[in-house]
C-alpha cells in the first residue's frame, strides 16, 4: 500500500516523460494530493489558473497515470489549496528595520486563534500535567473525551495558551471543520452589536456553525442576564450536537458569584482541571525552555535565581527572562548572577513587600475565621491549631524566620514545635489538595 | 488568418496586454499575447498566471486564427509604426506585421500551451465608482510589503459592508486606509488582492468611467471594464486585524499645508541619509514643526512649517520617505498629523476628508 504522497510523485515521474518540461515545470509544482475518497483522487493545486488549465488541458495523461499507479482510482477532481506551497525563505533571516514595526497580530482571521500557541511550546509541570492531559484527550476525541473542558486558575499560568493550542491543532488537524476562540467579552459585545443591529438570527447562526468553540475567561458572562441565557441555549445547542466547548475561568464555576445554577452544572458536567501555580521545578523547566526559544544559553546560576525569586506566575517568570534576554542581546557579554539580580531588582524580591508577623497571623486568623488571640494561646483545639501550623509553615517558607523566633512569636512555644508544624503542613501539602488551594489563596492575600 | 486595425487602437491594447505577459517566463507562452480573431473580433490575451487580461477589439479580419506572439516584440513593433492602420497574417510560424511600408516576421510561440483564463460566476459581486477604485488603489498600494514572508502584507485588502468599501494595505510600518462609497453588493468578505495586481487593475481603471462591477469567489476576482477583462487570484491568508492599533485620542495635534510638508520632505531628502531618516519635532510654543535631515558625507537641512498646534511638544525621527508617501493620497489643502509621542505611530490625515488616513511608525533609534 501506498501513501498518498508516493503514489503523487509516481504519478509525477510519468508525466515528465510524457508533457514537456516547461508544462511540466509550471503546471505540476506545487501540487500534492489532498485526499481519495471512493476513487476519487482530489489533487490540490495552488491557484485557480492551475485548476482550469490542469482540468482541460492535462487531465487525461494524469487520471491515465494514476489509474497506471492504483487501479481504484475512478476519477481526479482539482481543488485550490495553498497547504502544500510552503516558501522556501521563509526561514531566511532578515536585518531588522530600523524602523519599530506596528503591533499587528497574526490572528487567524476566520478562528482566531494565535498561532504561537501550540502544545509544543507548553511547558509541562506537576502544576498543570492534568490540563495538559485533558487537552490532548480533546484534541484526539473532540466531543467525546471531556466535553465541556473547563480550565481554571489564576492569571498567568497559561490556561490562554493551552485553550488556543487545543484550537491549533484542532485546525491542523481536521482543516474542514470549524473551530473558533473568543473571550466572553468580546462574545458579549459581539452579541449586543447584534442586538442593535437587529441581527440576534445571523448571530446566533454564527456561533452554531463551530465544531470546536473556546471561550476565554467565561468568569465574566457572571451578571449579564441576557447574554447568560444565550450563551445557555447556545451551549445546549452545541452540547447536544457533540460539538466539542472548551472554556476558562479564573475560579472554579460553583465559585463564580452572580452564575446561575443550570451554568454551573452545565460547565460542571464535563471536566473541571484547575491549573496552580508552577512548584521552582517547573518554574526552573520554564524559564530554561524559553531561553532556550530565544537561543540564549543563561548561566545555570541566573535561571535558578529567576525561578527561586519569581515565584507564581509564569507571566512575571517570562518579563523576568525577557529584560535579561534584552540586556544579554544588548552588551555581549555573558550575565552574571549579580547582574541578573541588579537587573531583576524591584522584579521578584521586592513585590514581597514588608509583611509583620502580626500581619500574617491576622490575615490566616481571618482566613480560616478563627480568633487572632487563639493563635497564640496553648489551646490545642482543632480549629485552631490546624492555622497555627499554616501560619509557621508560611513564615518558614515565604519569609525565612529561623525556627525559634517563629517559636517565640507564637506565644513562647518550643523551636521543635514549629519544625514538626512545618513538616506536617510540608507532607499534607502532597495529598490535600484542599489545602494546597488554602495556602494558594492565602499567598495571594499576603502580596 | 488576417486582419487590419487602427494602428492607435492595436497599440493600445497591446501595450495593456504586455504588462500582463511574464517576461522570463518558465513556459514561453506565457511570455505571449495570444492574438484569436473569431467573428469579425481579435481578442488579445495575456496572463503570469497571477493575474490575467482579455481585450476585445472590432477589426476588419479575413478568416479565424489563433496565434501566440511575444508580447515585448509585437509592442516595440507597434510602438515605432508610423501608419495609421496595421495589417497582419499568420503565414506557417511566422506572424506578419505591416504598416507604412514596414514590414516584419514575428516568430510565434507554440498557443497550445496557451491557458485559459480563470472566470468568475457572477454570483457574488459589488459595484463601486471606477475612478473611486483608481484613486482608493492609489491610496493604499504602495504601503504593501515586499517581502515574501507574509503574503498577505503582500496585499491590498478589501472588505466592504454598510454602504462603505475598505481598502487597506501595510508592511507592518506603515499602514493605509482609503473608504470608498460601495454602490451595490452589500457586504464584501475581506479579499486580498496581491498589490502588484492591484497596480495593475488601476492602470486600467484609469480611462475607464461610470461603474465597475467586480465579481469574486474563494480564489478569483474579475471584472469587466469596457472591452477589457480582468482577472487576479486572491491570496489565502489573514489579514492582521489592523483596526485595533489605530490610535483613537492624542497627545499633539498640528495641522499644516500639504504644500509646505510636501516642498520640505522633498528638499529633505536630498540631506537625507540611508535610512531616510528625517527628525521631526512639534514646538506648540513657536507653532512651528522643525523637519531636519543630516547625512556626514552631504551635510543637513533644518526646515520649519508654520503650524496649527494643539497638545505637547513632540520631537521623533521617520523614515522621510514614509511620510512623504502618504502626502500622495491627499488631496486638500491641509494634513492632520496626530500622535501620543515618541515610540509611538503618527496618524497622518486631510485635514477635511476622513475617508482616508495613513499609519507610520517612528524609527527606532
Amino acid at each position: 500500500m501506498t501513501t498518498t504522497k508516493e503514489l503523487w510523485e509516481n504519478a509525477l515521474v510519468e508525466l515528465e516523460l510524457s508533457i514537456s518540461k516547461p508544462n511540466f515545470n509550471t503546471w505540476f509544482k506545487d501540487t500534492h494530493i489532498v485526499r481519495i475518497e471512493d476513487g476519487s483522487v482530489y489533487l490540490g493545486v495552488p491557484s485557480q489558473f492551475a485548476r482550469d488549465w490542469l482540468s482541460t488541458k492535462f487531465h487525461k495523461d494524469i487520471l491515465r497515470s494514476l489509474r497506471g499507479l492504483s487501479e481504484s482510482v475512478r476519477t481526479v477532481e482539482y481543488i485550490i489549496s495553498r497547504g502544500a506551497k510552503k516558501s522556501s525563505d521563509e526561514a531566511a533571516r532578515i536585518v531588522p528595520p530600523p524602523v519599530t514595526e506596528l503591533a499587528l497580530e497574526a490572528v487567524h482571521a476566520k478562528t482566531n486563534l494565535n498561532p504561537r500557541f501550540t502544545l509544543s511550546t507548553f511547558v509541562v509541570g506537576p502544576f498543570n500535567e492534568l490540563a495538559h492531559a485533558a487537552s490532548q484527550a480533546v484534541i484526539r476525541k473532540p466531543g467525546i473525551a471531556y466535553n465541556p473542558l473547563l480550565i481554571y486558575g489564576p492569571t498567568g499560568l497559561g490556561k490562554t495558551h493551552l485553550i488556543q493550542a487545543i484550537g491549533n491543532h484542532f485546525r491542523l488537524q481536521t482543516p474542514d471543520r470549524k473551530v473558533y476562540y473568543v473571550t466572553s467579552e468580546r462574545f458579549s459585545m459581539d452579541y449586543v452589536s447584534a442586538l442593535q443591529a437587529g441581527k440576534v438570527q445571523s448571530f446566533k447562526e454564527k456561533y452554531r456553525q463551530y465544531d470546536l468553540l473556546i471561550m476565554d475567561d467565561v468568569q465574566f458572562l457572571a451578571g449579564r442576564d441576557k447574554i447568560k441565557e444565550e450563551f445557555f441555549h447556545l451551549f445546549n445547542f452545541l452540547h447536544d450536537s457533540n460539538k466539542q466547548l472548551v472554556f476558562s475561568s479564573d475560579q472554579h464555576p460553583n465559585v463564580i458569584q452572580n452564575l446561575e445554577d443550570r451554568l454551573k452544572s452545565r460547565f460542571a458536567a464535563g471536566m473541571v482541571i484547575a491549573v496552580t501555580p508552577p512548584d521552582h521545578q517547573s518554574r526552573l523547566a520554564i524559564v530554561r525552555t524559553k531561553a532556550a526559544l530565544h537561543n540564549v544559553l543563561l548561566p545555570d546560576e541566573v535561571l535558578e535565581y529567576l525561578a527561586t525569586t519569581i515565584e507564581g506566575n509564569v507571566r512575571e517568570l517570562e518579563g523576568a527572562l525577557n529584560t535579561l534576554l534584552i540586556q544579554f542581546e544588548m552588551r555581549d557579554t555573558p550575565l552574571t548572577l549579580n547582574d541578573a539580580k541588579t537587573l531583576l531588582r524591584g522584579a521578584g524580591a521586592a513585590a514581597k513587600k514588608a509583611v509583620s508577623v502580626q500581619d500574617v497571623v491576622k490575615t490566616i486568623a481571618n482566613f480560616y475565621g478563627v480568633e487572632e488571640a487563639s493563635i497564640y494561646e496553648k489551646t490545642r483545639r482543632k480549629e485552631v491549631v490546624r492555622p497555627r501550623q499554616v501560619i509557621m509553615y508560611l513564615l518558614r517558607e515565604d519569609f525565612h524566620i529561623s525556627f525559634p523566633t517563629i517559636g517565640e512569636k507564637m506565644g513562647g512555644r518550643d523551636h521543635t514545635t514549629v519544625i514538626h508544624s512545618c513538616e506536617k503542613i510540608k507532607n499534607d501539602l502532597r495529598g490535600d489538595s484542599i489545602l494546597n488551594q488554602e495556602i494558594h489563596q492565602i499567598r495571594l492575600m499576603l502580596k | 488568418m488576417k486582419f487590419e486595425s487602427p494602428t492607435d487602437q492595436l497599440l493600445k491594447a497591446v501595450s495593456t496586454a504586455a504588462r500582463f505577459a511574464e517576461r522570463r517566463a518558465n513556459l514561453p507562452a506565457l511570455s505571449a499575447v495570444l492574438l484569436v480573431s473569431e467573428g469579425g473580433r481579435l481578442t488579445l490575451r495575456a496572463t503570469n498566471l497571477e493575474c490575467g487580461v482579455e481585450i476585445t477589439l472590432p477589426v476588419k479580419m479575413d478568416g479565424d486564427g489563433v496565434v501566440a506572439v511575444p508580447a515585448g516584440v509585437l509592442l516595440g513593433f507597434l510602438s515605432n509604426a508610423r501608419g495609421k492602420s496595421v495589417t497582419a497574417s499568420l503565414s506557417g510560424e511566422l506572424f506578419k506585421v505591416e504598416s507604412d511600408k514596414v514590414q516584419a516576421s514575428i516568430k510565434t510561440l507554440p498557443h497550445e500551451d496557451f491557458p485559459i483564463l480563470p472566470r468568475v460566476s457572477a454570483e457574488k459581486s459589488f459595484t463601486v465608482k471606477a475612478s473611486d477604485l483608481m484613486r482608493a488603489i492609489r491610496a493604499v498600494a504602495y504601503c504593501a510589503s515586499t517581502s515574501t514572508i507574509k503574503p498577505e502584507l503582500q496585499s491590498v485588502l478589501l472588505y466592504g459592508d454598510a454602504g462603505k468599501l475598505t481598502l487597506v494595505a501595510t508592511d507592518s510600518f506603515r499602514l493605509a486606509e482609503k473608504n470608498i462609497v460601495l454602490k451595490a453588493g452589500g457586504s464584501v468578505p475581506q479579499l486580498l488582492l496581491p498589490a502588484r495586481n492591484a497596480a495593475e487593475l488601476m492602470r486600467i481603471l484609469e480611462g475607464a468611467s461610470g461603474d465597475v462591477e467586480i465579481y469574486y469567489n474563494d480564489n478569483q476576482l474579475s471584472t469587466h471594464i469596457g472591452d477589457v477583462y480582468y482577472t487576479s487570484r486572491l491570496i489565502d491568508g489573514a489579514f492582521p486585524n489592523y483596526r485595533q492599533i489605530v490610535p483613537k485620542t492624542f497627545s499633539t495635534e498640528a495641522v499644516v499645508l500639504r504644500e509646505d510638508f510636501s516642498t520640505s520632505l522633498k528638499s529633505l531628502s536630498v540631506f537625507a541619509d540611508k535610512f531616510s531618516q528625517v527628525s521631526f519635532a512639534v514646538n506648540p510654543a513657536k507653532k512651528a514643526i522643525t523637519l531636519s535631515s543630516r547625512n556626514p558625507d552631504v551635510g543637513e537641512q533644518i526646515s520649519t512649517i508654520k503650524a496649527t498646534i494643539s497638545g505637547e511638544d513632540l520631537a521623533m525621527n521617520f523614515n522621510g520617505r514614509y511620510l512623504a508617501d502618504s502626502l500622495q493620497a491627499i488631496a486638500g489643502d491641509s494634513v492632520r498629523v496626530q500622535s501620543n509621542g515618541p515610540g509611538k505611530a503618527i496618524l497622518i490625515k486631510d485635514a477635511a476628508d476622513e475617508t482616508f488616513f495613513y499609519l507610520a511608525m517612528p524609527m527606532n533609534r
